[in-house]
This record gives C-alpha cells, structure tokens and sequence, in this order.
C-alpha cells in the first residue's frame, strides 16, 4: 500500500499530488510530457525531495517533510525502471539484474543465480551473458523489468516501459507486461502520456494536468465519465460543462452552458453537470437538418483527421460553438464533399448526449 | 567575383602551410638534434654508467610512488568535485588546478616554507625528530604537489561525464553511495581516471624546479632523472643527452599511448583534443 501527498516547486512549475496504490495494484498516472510526471516518480523514488508532503510505503514511513524524515532511495526498497531503462554498459545482463541483489550483500553465486531465475521468468534466460548493447529495445525493456523487480521490491515505479519501444513490440510487451504486473505482490506507480497504455494497466487511473492531478479513479469509471478536457480528449469524447435548468416530458433536460443550450437525456440530478457528445453521434449536413434531432449547431469544418487504426472512420474538428468533433464515415466526407473552412450543420439527438455530476 | 576569391582561399592555404611549418620545426629540431647528437651505442653506453642508473631507478621509484599517492589522495577530491555542488567548489577547483600553472620553483619554496625546520608542518614534525627536505619522501611531495592538477583535472571531467541516469539507477537498486561509486561510477568513468594517472606520472617523471629546491641533488637520494640532466650539462654533456633521449622516449610513449586508447586526457580548460572520439 501507497500512500504518498507531495509537493513539490521547481522554478515556474509546481508539482502537488496526493496518490494512492493498494498492494498488487497498478496505479496509472496519465499526463502529457510536463506535466510533473517523471518528477513524481523521482520524488516517490526518493532521487528527489518534495519540498513538503509524507510518503509511506506498508506502514514505513519514506519521508515526512514535518517529521524531517527522509529516507534515501537505496534504503527504500523499491524497483524502478527508468524511461530508457539505464541498464550497465559495461556488466553483462546478468551482472545487470544481480547487481540489486549483490548491494544488498547477496554472495556473487547467489545473486546470479536469482538473477538467472529473473531473466528466465522474463523469457530472456538465454541473454544472460550478454551485454545491453548487443541488444534490442524490447529485450532491454525485459531485462530492465527483471532488475527492476528480482529485489522483490514493496513498490515498483515505470516511467513510460513502452516508450522507447517500436510499434511492433509495443504490442508484444504490452501483454507480457500486464501478466507480470498481474502477478507481483507490490503496489506499481506506472506512468504514461499513451492513454492506451493508460486503460490496458490502469487498476486506477490519476490524469494528471501541469502538476496537479485533475481526476482519479478506477477505469471505468474514468471512461463513462470523464471530468476534464485532457481525459475527454484522451478518450475521444465531446465534453461540455453547464447548468442543468429544466426538464421536459419523455426524459430530456436542458442544459445551459457558456456556448448555447442543449437538450439531454434527463441524468435525474440537478445543478452543475458535464455533459459528454459521443462524436459518432454526430450526424453532418449541408442544410439545417429536417429530423428529429433536438441540438443543431453550424459552423464551418476545421480539420479532417483518418482515425486509425478503424481507416473507414474519419474525425472531423468543427468550428462550431462550442467546438464538436464529430466522427463520420469516409463515404460520408466523399458524399458530403467535406472539405475544412466548408460550412456544416451538426446535429444530434437528446438520447446521444449524457450528462452526470 | 570567383577569381578573386579562389585567389584569396590560395593566400589562406599558403599562410595556414607556413604557420604550421613554423612550429613543427620550433617543436621538432630541438627533439631531433637530441636524437641525433649522439649515437646510439654511446647513448646506451651512457645509460647504463652507476649515476645515470641511479637516477633512472629513483626517478621511477618516486614518480610511481607519488603517482600511487595522487589516485589515493585525488580519486575522493576529483568524486566531490564531480558529483557534489557546494557552496565554494569554484574556488576549490582554481586551487587545485593551481600547481598546473604555477612555476615550479613557486611550488618549490612553499613547500621548503610548509616543511623547513620553521614552517607550520615541519615544525610538528621536528617534534617526532622527522625532517623531510631533502630527503627521497621531499622528491616524492614535490612530484605530488606539481603532478595531482593533471589527475584531478581528468579524473573529474571523466566522473562528470558519467551519464546521472546509471547513478540514480544504482540508488534505486539499493547500492549506496560508495557501492554506486566502486560498481559504477568508477568503471564508467575509468578510462579518463587511467589517462589522468598516466599524465599525472608524466609530469612527475619530468619535474625538476621544485625538487631541486625542496629536495636537493643528491646523487643516489634526491638526484632524478631531470636533475642529472642538468649536472650532466656542465659535466658530461654525453650522459646529459643520454637521459634526455631516454626522457624523451618515456613521455613520447605515455602520450602515444593514451592516444592508441582512443582517449585522450579530457582537461576541460583545453576540451578535448580533436581525433578522441569514442
């Protein structure tokens, strides 16, 4: 169990999260580069020190900025695995992963034989006798992992393990990360900007915005109702905020928001509320639509971006207020004669649009 | 204007060619007329007499010896200097690179000054009945004093290259700091700190002006390969040009060396010389 508030100051930035992990648990902190999550990671290794806060790993405490307590990170028990894994160069791959194990005063045979044992549970046994530089990227990031956690750590910290790999073993790893994962004793922090590596290993996931955790919670959670625009983003969704201000008969509200009003699917709360578009709720046309869709907004087509890895579907960014995307078939775009600065009415039904508190 | 320019680039190549020719025959005649003053049978008659022996096996003993000293008393200063930010270090790195401009002969009467019957060490030492000047252990301090810059200089550079990605690795794996030390900084950064010792011994191989005034000319005791140089100029001019080839030979070799290594010092007042790639 991780407990940790920390803050942290550094020239313009500031850095101040309050993070949990229970025990086997895998706590996913996403964010974009700079937005404090490396720096997180240090402080919670212990290469950094917060300027105030407390961090306590299974009851011991690591640092207490009121106590004038701080443990230094050889003394913290934890496995780390840097973003470009920063294996050894000059010891071989197992030296590499008996290297924790012989500081904490293992005999040399002993300690290779554990590390051994690592590599062979990572399939890398084979490796063993060679050097980090002999190998490839997904190799490195197995022997990282198996250094990382052969000193059966009490907390396991990654800065973006899949970064540094190409695609094709991004997939890979992906898969054999999670197994792991799934079987270790201790809490992980993992760290990412991918907000598919973020919903893959994410028990919980803390988005985290210019050094401040903007929403947290456990993934589904985080998908049906996303509290940010970063996470709406990352999700692909249409996300609004407003003022739930009067409901009708056959279950639509409304919603008043800076931009315009909206018709609902009546949430049953009153008050302040988001509101999430799916954008393939979103139909487009020409002319005013005739149907029966209840929210119309014009404005003209900014972008047209494929959406992969689908190829038929197709995100189109529209200069509407307030700004939609809408996501539309490539027919649709060829019928339609899209083409950005083109303008276009959006519309789409009450039942497409879900507001929550 | 092609013409005009082809011309120029001409002139530029033609003064670059003389500048170079200058030098390389400054730098080179004088090494040349030693090797060829005298020839070789003399030259290694001349080696091989009771005093120039005498002065070979000192020089190599307290050039060793005080090498040996500038890793065990330099490698923790060149750590600090590398790895610690602290209030001052500026200062403590002029003072250290001190000796490397300082002349000689400066270093020589400070350390008669700090040693001598009246100085502040020496004085405490005269207490035990131990008196250092122009003893084996005054050649050993002067070669230390005037050699260390070198070590240090590129012991630091080296420790300070080492990426901060393996130290914060080796914390994270329980290592601490005099583990990380042994098992990774010191290996990473073991090219620089072999080349710093080679150039440290080079330069204590050849020190003269501060142990002729610290330690004396005593044949046998104080009397070094450079000193009997320079008594072999007013006595035996022969046996003068022998050591000097043998000098020569020496420094030539440490340098080449630690060119064929593919490293060269890193002394980061100069950077690093062109061709030390890695």
């Amino acid at each position: 169990m991780l407990r940790a508030a920390v803050a942290k100051r550094r020239g313009a930035f500031a850095l101040d999260v309050a993070v949990e992990a229970a025990a086997g648990a895998v706590l996913v902190v996403v964010g974009e580069s700079g937005a404090g999550k490396t720096t997180l990671l240090r402080l919670l290794a212990g290469l950094d020190a917060p300027d105030t806060g407390r961090i306590a790993v299974e009851g011991r405490v690591w640092f207490d900025a009121s106590a004038g307590v701080a443990v230094p990170p050889w003394e913290r028990e934890i496995g780390f695995v840097a973003q470009d894994y920063a294996l050894f160069p000059h010891l071989t791959v197992r030296d590499n992963v008996a290297f924790g194990v012989r500081a904490q005063g293992l005999p040399r045979r002993e300690a290779g034989a554990r590390a051994d044992a690592a590599l062979e549970r990572m399939g890398v046994g084979a490796l063993a006798p060679r050097r980090p530089a002999e190998l490839s990227g997904g190799q490195q990031q197995r022997v990282a992992l198996a250094r990382a956690t052969v000193t059966e750590p009490r907390l396991l910290l990654l800065d973006e393990p899949l970064s540094a790999l190409d695609l094709g073993s991004r997939q890979a790893v992906r898969g054999e990360l999670r197994s792991l994962l799934a079987q270790l004793a201790c809490a992980t922090v993992f760290v990412t900007h991918s907000p598919v590596d973020a919903t893959v290993f994410g028990d919980t996931i803390a988005v985290i915005e210019s050094g401040a955790l903007t929403q947290v919670g456990a993934r589904d959670e985080l998908l049906r109702h996303p509290r940010s625009p970063y996470v709406a983003t990352l999700l692909g969704v249409n996300l609004l905020r407003g003022t739930l201000i009067g409901r009708e008969t056959g279950g639509v509200a409304h919603v008043r928001t800076a931009e315009g009003l909206l018709a609902v699917a009546d949430p049953g709360v009153d008050g302040d509320v988001y509101v999430t578009v799916n954008p393939q709720e979103i139909t487009l046309s020409p002319e005013p639509p005739a149907g029966s869709a209840q929210n119309v907004f014009r404005g003209a087509v900014l972008e047209i971006v494929p959406e992969p890895p689908a190829g038929d579907r197709v995100r189109v960014a529209l200069a509407t207020s307030p700004p939609l995307v809408a996501e539309v078939t490539r027919q649709a775009v060829d019928a339609l004669g899209l083409r950005p600065g083109m303008p276009v009415h959006a519309s789409f039904k009450a039942t497409g649009v879900k507001a929550y508190r | 204007m092609p013409a005009r320019s082809r011309r120029r680039g001409r002139w530029w190549a033609i003064g670059v060619a003389v500048a170079v020719g200058a030098l390389l025959a400054l730098l080179g005649l004088p090494l040349a007329s030693l090797v060829i003053r005298v020839p070789p049978g003399v030259l290694w008659a001349r080696l091989l007499t009771p005093a120039s022996l005498a002065a070979l096996r000192l020089s190599l003993v307290t050039s060793v010896l005080s090498t040996l000293a500038v890793v065990a008393l330099g490698l923790p200063a060149a750590y600090v200097l590398a790895t610690r930010p602290f209030r001052g270090r500026r200062v403590l790195e002029v003072l250290v690179e001190l000796p490397m401009v300082l002349p000689p002969t400066v270093a020589g009467i400070g350390l008669l000054l700090a040693f001598g019957r009246a100085g502040l060490a020496g004085r405490v030492l005269g207490w035990f009945g131990l008196s250092i000047p122009f003893t084996t252990l005054a050649v050993v301090l002067a070669q230390l004093f005037v050699s260390c810059p070198f070590f240090i200089a590129a012991a630091t550079a080296g420790l300070r290259e080492v990426d901060g990605r393996y130290a914060d690795a080796a914390a994270t794996l329980r290592a601490d700091p005099g583990h990380a030390f042994r098992r990774v900084l010191l290996p990473l950064a073991l090219p620089s700190v072999v080349a710093g010792a080679a150039m440290s011994w080079a330069r204590a191989l050849g020190e003269f002006g501060a142990t002729i005034m610290f330690a004396g000319n005593l044949p046998g005791r104080t009397q070094t390969l450079p000193l009997a140089v320079y008594m072999g100029l007013q006595t035996d001019l022969e046996s003068a040009v022998a050591l000097s080839v043998l000098l020569l030979i020496l420094s030539f070799t440490v340098l080449l060396g630690l060119r064929l290594a593919h490293r060269t010092p890193r002394v980061p007042w100069l950077g690093r010389a062109a061709g030390g790639g890695r």
